[in-house]
């Protein structure tokens, strides 16, 4: 029983960046690249942090993922305090980073391969969310033989079924044409629906940020901050036309002009 | 039929070379434009690789020595190249990966690199005597430059996000050595092992050279000095032939042990 209680007291919150301040050293002088990051996310949860590029919004995420370590502050998860990388926050990147030599299952398969605890189940889990991501039928092929698209199914797949804490997604979509990149948002408000997977999503498109995210947090550089933090009302599915979904982006857009412009 | 075409041309383009090369030697010798003693005729050679590589040993020189010539190389061969790889691997891996280690090797192995392999030959000899040892310490040192290199420079140049994901998906550092650097690194890995393995059999030749009683090179030596022009050249010739083998047997020995050679190699 006290497992139940453990869950309901952590319900709500499963990530707090508190007083994140990231610093770097440039041809010897110091630069602040992130003052003073608050926020907490729910479980749950589809964040998304939008900005111009430069604002430190990917230092941010690699914050996070533990691929950086703070000048100060901390980035708590699940009540632990993070300090390395860990199957807990993983993340999907903007470019290949699919393992060249494995297929499409074996890079689907590798994290799961590599996770203690039942070997039977993992055939199964592996099978599910080959047909998850619609990829059942491409099992056999490696990455340079699949689309952009498909590349990115296979790394949202691959870390998926580890069942993060928190996915941390940088850009992930930005590779990818038009039509394949509605195609993804799709998915991923699709699988995010199934799986109650909470996800960091970082973005410059604001417009991509509005069709997608339940809070987005603007940010902006100089040193980078949040500036403004704004809870997306609209009902899904979101279509990007008709009224509300280019009126929130137009606001945005103005509110990230105008805090880089006062920079 | 395009297909059997693409196959002619593809079985048959490496061979054109050796054939005109051959039909010229033939004309060349016929015409009796150079020497005997200088160029021997092809026919002359085919004879003794015959008597070589078939006749019972004892009835002339070098009759039926070739297996156990081909032996002695082999095994030369096989230990320095395989030395080499011992050491030239977890050295460029660790070279290639850590920036300390890079400063601490690179002046030590690139000043090493520069000296000709040649000038080990006397201090080989000083050492180790004539013989087994003398010519796998030179092959050895000869064949761990390129696999050291290539090693180093793949290792540094995998890209990152490859071992992030590997880190994010569970892998410890060491355990990632074999799940994804070594793979990530397998082409850079390959050109390494096959420059190495081709220079082991040059300093083969170099280490038998100095007097030993058995080898390839040991045969190319003796040759020389009893004015048996058509035994070095089949001496040569056997050793493309088999430095050849040994790059297709290497390259098949890979692909068939690990995944990353057979798909990115």
């Amino acid at each position: 029983m006290n497992v139940g209680r453990r869950e309901t007291l952590r319900r709500d919150e499963i990530l707090r960046v508190e007083h994140l301040f990231k610093e770097f050293q440039l041809n010897g002088t110091k630069q602040m690249v992130l003052e003073d990051i608050n926020f907490t996310v729910r479980r749950g949860e589809l964040i998304c942090i939008a900005g111009r590029s430069g604002c430190g919004k990917s230092t941010l995420l690699k914050l996070i993922g533990g691929f950086l370590v703070p000048t100060s502050g901390a980035v708590i998860l699940d009540g632990k305090r993070v300090k390395k990388p860990g199957t807990d926050r993983c993340f999907v990147f903007q470019e290949d980073a699919l393992f060249p030599w494995l297929t499409v299952e074996e890079n689907i398969a590798f994290g799961m391969r590599r996770s203690p605890g039942a070997h039977s189940g993992h055939q199964n889990e592996i099978e599910r969310f080959l047909s998850l991501v619609g990829l059942a039928d491409f099992r056999e092929y490696l990455p340079r033989e699949i689309s952009g698209g498909m590349k990115q199914r296979v790394a949202l797949a691959r870390v998926l079924i580890l069942k993060p804490g928190v996915l941390l997604m940088d850009e992930p979509f930005g590779a990818l044409d038009a039509y394949t990149r509605e195609e993804m948002r799709d998915l991923l408000l699709s699988l995010w629906e199934q799986l109650g997977q909470t996800i960091l999503f970082v973005t410059h498109d604001v417009s991509e940020a509005v069709l997608l995210a339940d809070r987005i947090l603007v940010m902006g550089k100089g040193p980078g901050r949040i500036h403004k933090e704004i809870r997306v009302p609209l009902a899904r599915p979101r279509k990007n036309y008709g009224e509300h979904v280019p009126q929130l982006t137009r606001k945005l857009n103005e509110i990230i002009r105008e805090k880089s412009e006062g920079a | 039929m395009d297909w059997s075409k693409k196959k002619v041309m593809e079985t048959g383009l490496p061979w054109i070379i050796p054939t005109l090369l051959v039909f010229g030697w033939i004309l060349v010798s016929e015409f009796a434009l150079v020497p005997g003693y200088l160029l021997p005729r092809p026919q002359e050679i085919l004879s003794t690789a015959y008597n070589y590589l078939f006749q019972e040993p004892g009835q002339a020189p070098y009759a039926g020595r070739f297996w156990s010539d081909v032996r002695a190389s082999l095994v030369r061969v096989g230990s320095g190249f395989g030395l080499a790889t011992v050491l030239g691997l977890p050295f460029g891996l660790v070279s290639g990966r850590l920036p300390f280690a890079q400063k601490v090797m690179s002046t030590f192995v690139n000043g090493l690199r520069s000296v000709p392999g040649i000038c080990w030959l006397p201090i080989a000899l000083v050492w180790f005597g004539i013989g087994l040892k003398t010519t796998i310490f030179l092959i050895a040192l000869a064949a761990f430059f390129p696999i050291y290199i290539n090693t180093a420079a793949g290792a540094r140049q995998i890209s990152p996000i490859l071992l992030q994901s590997g880190a994010m998906m569970g892998v410890t550092r060491l355990r990632g050595v074999f799940a994804v650097l070594l793979p990530g690194i397998m082409p850079d890995l390959m050109t390494g092992l096959r420059l190495g393995l081709g220079i082991s059999w040059a300093y083969l030749v170099l280490g038998e050279l100095t007097g030993v009683p058995d080898g390839l090179g040991a045969v190319i030596m003796d040759a020389r000095m009893l004015g048996r022009i058509d035994m070095i050249m089949l001496g040569i010739i056997i050793i493309a032939v088999i430095g050849r083998l040994s790059d297709t047997l290497l390259m098949f020995a890979l692909r068939s042990f690990f995944k990353s050679a057979r798909r990115t190699g």
